[in-house]
């Protein structure tokens, strides 16, 4: 209970200050249905390398980048995904990776995140690093670049959808909120998605309206268009008809 | 009789329509190598050929219904020769432009332009889609000039009531409308209504080119707009051939002239209403589309479909059913038309069911069913009747056995061409895909097999070409005198 609450207040904090309900970055149409680059990655000290496609062939896979010396949005985002999978988990195949982009992190940091997550146990959970992050991050447009005044790296909380054939179906930048990951899900799961641009005010003639407080479409002149050419060819018709008529009436009077 | 002058300019029509269609197969075939990955172009190729392929096929096959039509029409009312020449000078134009945007101008948007295509960067010159949208208003405005004077000439004649055959629904009509006049009107009709949703999609594109982002485009409204036009002008193109098949199908076999009844009348009244909202099935996948549009786009598929096909059947099968007819080059061409039009007009319904469609969207199914009523239906009806109008005389058209053995060939590889894509279509292989993934194992294998058929079928043409050609020039360069007798 207390751990929810605690959950819930970190939420609302990041929320505000790593800035939920912005504008889709365009960064995140780049690379989608391209193949993610089949990185070998390590798991534990004592196993040997796998590769990714290992994990994403037997359940489709989203994929975090965090590095654990990270003092910004690693931890929020990584706890705000395990909140709102849990939430919204529901008839989706998933697991989640979670992979350090810092060359400095190895194994055993990532396993002391795991646990400082209470993630450890979990069957859904996987905390890898990889020493192939370069070609790995080329094959997904990521780009984290170091600071070396704050000994950071300057990042945003990249979320990957994979499918079980390695497609990147979906990105997600920033910590966002549970309609998205059901759609990034849905999209690992190879289900359709639907989308539609919403009328601005420079589009005049959008076919609807979306009402944001009632969640409907409401129609609008766009549609009238579309009736426009069958109503005016028929207009159309009926005055050639009355003209032609009045000139044939002329010519055989 | 035909004016010298109306015969002289349909030569014309005819000449520039043959060796568009020679040049349009090539780019068709080419494809397909690509596809079968017997050559190897870059996408923005495949693309510009696709893209010039398939506006190139649209259009001729619309300008040959409407010029055979435009000949025949000469037997009841007195076309505008004017209105026909000014067509033709603009679809010279317009073509020269497109193949200018697409060539010069790498434009490759596919022919159906969809919004926001033309203005996303494709690889194309950045005067490609304005000089695009140019050679569109240019082609559209001689097309609107020509049906328009087309259907004034009709309603000088006939009144609307008489036009449409509406009185034919009646027990005992007191006039009759012969099938002829009815089927052009009703194609008319829905040939301006197409060109009408033209200009509003042009108007559309234009606005947002200048506006510099002021204005934007709602996706929904351009695509129902765009298929209003395309698909509808693909669909009466088809309507000019049989308009003329019911013109001329009798006289040539040796039989009476085919009559309007009140089945005929119903069913064509009907294919005006319902074709023109059978568009609404090209989306499907459009989720925003309120469902009442989706229900009506299947519904109208098969009302404005099945009536039409199921009269034009039945009256072919009361001309040649137990009788003997005489059969020419052109009622033989005619007859596989008709049945080309019958399985393409049944693969295309089987694609417009929306449960069937779930599964055979955008698949090479497409190609496949609008293939086969263009390529072995339509371009049929329009080579019947180019050889008809050559010679004028059913004893030139008979089947000698060079004709008999290309037209068995042009069987054979129209099938061989169309299973290609009927078989990937069931095999959910996607269209418009210049190479195949890895994961579509028999893509390139069909590809290769729909090309080397439709080499075959390209030879049949050259045929044809050649015999329907050497008569054209004789009509252009004979005197005054001897033409039109
Ligand atoms: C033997 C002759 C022909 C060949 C080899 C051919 C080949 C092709 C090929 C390979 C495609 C692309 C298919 C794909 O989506 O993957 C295509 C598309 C098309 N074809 Fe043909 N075709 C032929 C005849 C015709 C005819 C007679 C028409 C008449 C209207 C036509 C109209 C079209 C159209 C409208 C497209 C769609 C273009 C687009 O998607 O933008 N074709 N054809």
């Amino acid at each position: 209970m207390l751990r929810h609450f605690i959950c819930t207040l970190f939420f609302s904090w990041s929320l505000i200050v790593f800035g939920y309900g912005a504008p889709a970055n365009l960064d995140e149409e780049q690379n989608i249905y391209a193949q993610i680059y089949n990185a070998p990655i390590k798991l534990s000290p004592t196993q040997a390398q796998v590769s990714l496609a290992d994990i994403y062939n037997r359940k489709p896979m989203l994929l975090a980048f965090v590095f654990t010396r990270c003092t910004g949005v690693c931890s929020p985002f990584l706890l705000q995904l395990n909140e709102t999978l849990r939430q919204i988990s529901g008839k989706y195949l998933y697991q989640v990776v979670v992979l350090s982009f810092d060359p400095r992190d190895d194994v055993e940091a990532m396993q002391s995140l795991s646990t400082r997550l209470h993630l450890e146990k979990s069957t859904q959970w996987i905390f890898a690093t990889t020493d192939s992050i370069t070609a790995l991050n080329l094959s997904l447009g990521f780009d984290p670049i170091w600071d070396s005044s704050t000994n950071q790296f300057d990042h945003e909380a990249l979320l990957v959808g994979v499918n079980t054939q390695g497609y990147i179906t979906k990105k997600l930048l920033g910590i966002r909120g549970d309609l998205e990951l059901r759609q990034m899900l849905a999209s690992i799961n190879n289900a359709y998605i639907p989308s539609y641009r919403l009328p601005a005010d420079n589009d005049l003639f959008s076919c609807f309206t979306y009402d944001p407080t009632t969640g409907k479409n409401i129609p609008n002149l766009g549609l009238l268009i579309i009736a426009l050419p069958a109503l005016v060819s028929f207009l159309l018709l009926v005055c050639i008809a009355f003209f032609s008529r009045n000139k044939a009436a002329k010519w055989t009077e | 009789m035909e004016s010298l002058k109306l015969k002289k300019i349909t030569a014309l029509w005819v000449i520039t329509i043959l060796v568009l269609f020679l040049a349009a197969i090539v780019l068709g075939i080419l494809m397909r190598l690509n596809q079968a990955e017997v050559i190897n172009q870059e996408p923005l190729t495949f693309y510009t050929n696709m893209t010039t392929h398939g506006l190139t096929m649209i259009g001729i096959w619309f300008v040959a219904g409407m010029a055979a039509v435009n000949y025949l029409l000469q037997r009841y009312v007195k076309t505008s020769y004017t209105a026909n020449l000014f067509a033709f000078i603009l679809t010279v134009l317009g073509v020269v432009l497109l193949w200018l945007c697409t060539y010069l101008g790498k434009f490759n948007t596919g022919w159906t332009f969809l919004y926001p295509l033309p203005f996303k960067d494709l690889g194309a010159a950045p005067w490609a889609t304005p000089l695009f949208l140019v050679a569109l208003t240019i082609l559209g405005l001689g097309w609107l000039v020509w049906s328009v004077s087309m259907m004034a000439k009709i309603l000088q004649r006939y009144t609307l009531a008489q036009a449409f055959a509406w009185q034919h629904l009646s027990k005992q009509p007191k006039s009759e409308t012969p099938p002829f006049i009815l089927i052009t009107m009703i194609t008319l009709v829905g040939v301006i209504a197409a060109l009408i949703a033209a200009v509003i999609v042009i108007v559309l594109f234009f606005a947002e080119y200048f506006s510099k982002g002021s204005f934007v485009n709602d996706a929904l409204l351009m695509k129902n707009l765009i298929y209003f036009f395309g698909h509808t002008i693909a669909n009466e193109m088809l309507y000019l051939g049989v308009a003329v098949i019911y013109e001329i199908f009798g006289e040539l076999s040796g039989r009476p002239k085919w009559k309007t009844t009140w089945y005929v009348s119903l069913a064509w009244n009907s294919a005006l209403i319902f074709i023109l909202t059978a568009f609404f099935h090209h989306l499907y996948m459009d989720f925003v589309q309120p469902e009442g549009l989706q229900i009506i786009g299947q519904l109208a598929s098969y009302l404005a479909s099945l009536p039409s096909v199921a009269v034009t059947v039945f009256s072919i099968i009361v001309a040649i059913y137990g009788v003997r007819i005489q059969w020419s080059i052109t009622n033989c061409l005619f007859f596989l038309g008709v049945i080309g039009w019958v399985i393409g007009g049944l693969g295309a319904v089987i694609d417009a069911t929306i449960s069937n469609n779930i599964v055979l969207h955008n698949t090479l199914w497409v190609p496949a069913h609008f293939h086969t009523y263009n390529a072995m239906g339509n371009v049929l009806f329009s080579l019947g009747f180019f050889y008809w109008f050559t010679t004028q005389h059913v004893s030139k058209l008979v089947i000698s056995k060079l004709t008999k053995f290309a037209l068995i060939v042009l069987i054979i590889s129209g099938i061989g061409f169309l299973m290609a894509f009927y078989i990937g279509g069931a095999d959910s292989i996607p269209r418009r895909y210049s190479t195949y993934p890895e994961a579509l194992t028999t893509g390139p294998a069909l590809a290769r097999m729909g090309a080397y058929f439709a080499c075959l079928y390209l030879l049949v043409i050259l045929m044809f070409f050649y015999n329907i050609a050497k008569r054209c020039f004789a009509i252009l360069s004979a005197p005054s005198s001897s033409v039109g007798a």
